[in-house]
């Protein structure tokens, strides 16, 4: 796993937490964003996404002994998916097709042909494995600095909103852009330099 | 033309989606070059990526004394661009350049596509601290970590090898973090516009 072993790949956040002793709210926020598994039967969801304990990632009790260690709280976030292949629906089709054609001595219908690439596309559904990413969360309790050990930018957004949401708390990433801005600076008023951007005059650059 | 494709054109031109050319209102008339530029013109304005990518070109220069360039808990930071160097630009007619090579950052090639109003955008760094010796990649709009190289970890444990993997990643975006300050110190000074970016340029015209 990225937090255990091998380089390290994450992105940065400052957290305003929400208020009170982490111990009491820590689990119940977790709990509140919990991964719920996907019920391919039941639900046409193809995604399931949400927070799982670190080390089992089946698990979302998150007992302080599983999210706890040290000053930091550690957690996962996990994504599961089903995808139907596009090519495996064409082929299951064509072979649909090649024996209707044989059975009623004539093509299918339009309608005939979307009615049965829906059947197929959802026989294929059940049929295809889930598959499962988890991606290392850890949080510095004293400090309040958080990273998302993920390489995706779009996990990485799809992680912060999920803890602003479920913790109630306020995450500012660490770009220049963002430490500017609690540093005092007012972006709306920064631009690029024009020597330095090669750009013909100031005015182009900031539209 | 048959009828069916005539009413379909009429309706067209009475929404407003056609005019009576026939051709589409909201097609984008900006040529391959234009919608080029636009792209990379919008990439450094988004987030306020061109605040990181000015960041990564300034510590570029500042680096090349090989002084160090701030102070975390009293130690000093040093700084060296290595390897890999994505350079970009929002208006001139090449966008992005990549350079390879270990003495690529600092060579004059490079110097002379910053002085044409390129910026470096992604980079290689190999930051000192003390005895510890952290290597990461960099990218300019969020200053997110990849594939990180941390110092040796010490302890034998694997709760404490955790603990101290997760200290040194830390250490890394403190250290980061204190380059941003300097930086940030530096841009938001008088001096800036009247006296850094000169310098600057005329390092990179090799003056």
């Amino acid at each position: 796993m990225a937090l255990q072993s091998g380089s390290a790949t994450f992105s940065r956040f400052t957290v305003e937490p929400p208020a009170g002793d982490p111990r009491k709210w820590l689990s119940r926020a977790l709990a509140r964003g919990r991964f719920e598994p996907l019920d391919l039967q039941r639900s046409e969801d193809d995604r399931s996404a949400g927070f799982v304990e670190r080390e089992e990632t089946d698990a979302t009790r998150f007992g302080v002994g599983a999210v706890a260690l040290g000053e930091w709280a550690l957690f996962a976030w996990r994504i599961d998916a089903v995808a139907v292949r596009a090519s495996a629906v064409k082929a299951e089709l064509a072979k649909w097709e090649a024996s209707f054609q044989a059975k009623h001595r004539r093509p299918p219908a339009r309608a005939e042909r979307a009615t049965a690439r829906e059947t197929i596309r959802r026989e294929l559904r059940l049929r295809t494995p889930v598959a499962t990413r988890t991606f290392d969360v850890s949080w510095n309790l004293a400090s309040n600095e958080l990273l998302a050990w993920v390489a995706s930018r779009k996990v990485v957004d799809e992680i912060a909103a999920a803890i602003e949401l479920a913790f109630g708390a306020k995450l500012t990433p660490g770009s220049p852009a963002a430490i500017a801005s609690r540093g005092g600076a007012a972006l709306e008023k920064l631009g690029p330099t024009p020597e330095l951007v090669g750009a013909p005059r100031a005015a182009e650059v900031v539209r | 033309m048959s009828r069916r494709s005539e009413a379909r054109s009429e309706a067209a031109i009475l929404r407003g989606d056609a005019g009576v050319d026939g051709l589409d209102t909201a097609a984008d008339e900006r040529d391959a070059v234009e919608l080029e530029r636009d792209a990379a013109r919008e990439q450094l304005l988004r987030g306020h990526a061109f605040l990181g990518r000015e960041l990564l070109t300034w510590l570029l220069w500042r680096s090349e004394s090989t002084e160090p360039l701030a102070r975390v808990d009293g130690d000093d930071v040093g700084l060296l661009f290595t390897g890999r160097l994505v350079l970009r630009g929002a208006f001139g007619d090449v966008t992005e350049l990549v350079a390879r090579g270990a003495q690529a950052p600092y060579s004059a090639q490079v110097k002379r596509a910053l002085d044409a109003g390129l910026l470096v955008h992604q980079a290689r760094l190999r930051l000192e601290h003390g005895e510890k010796v952290y290597e990461a990649t960099l990218d300019a709009e969020h200053l997110d970590v990849r594939a990180a190289k941390l110092p040796d970890l010490i302890a034998e444990e694997d709760d404490e090898r955790l603990l101290e993997r997760l200290f040194l990643s830390q250490r890394l975006s403190a250290l980061l973090d204190a380059l941003v300050g300097e930086f940030l110190a530096v841009r938001s000074g008088r001096g800036w516009s009247r006296k850094v970016v000169p310098e600057l340029k005329r390092w990179m015209r090799g003056e």
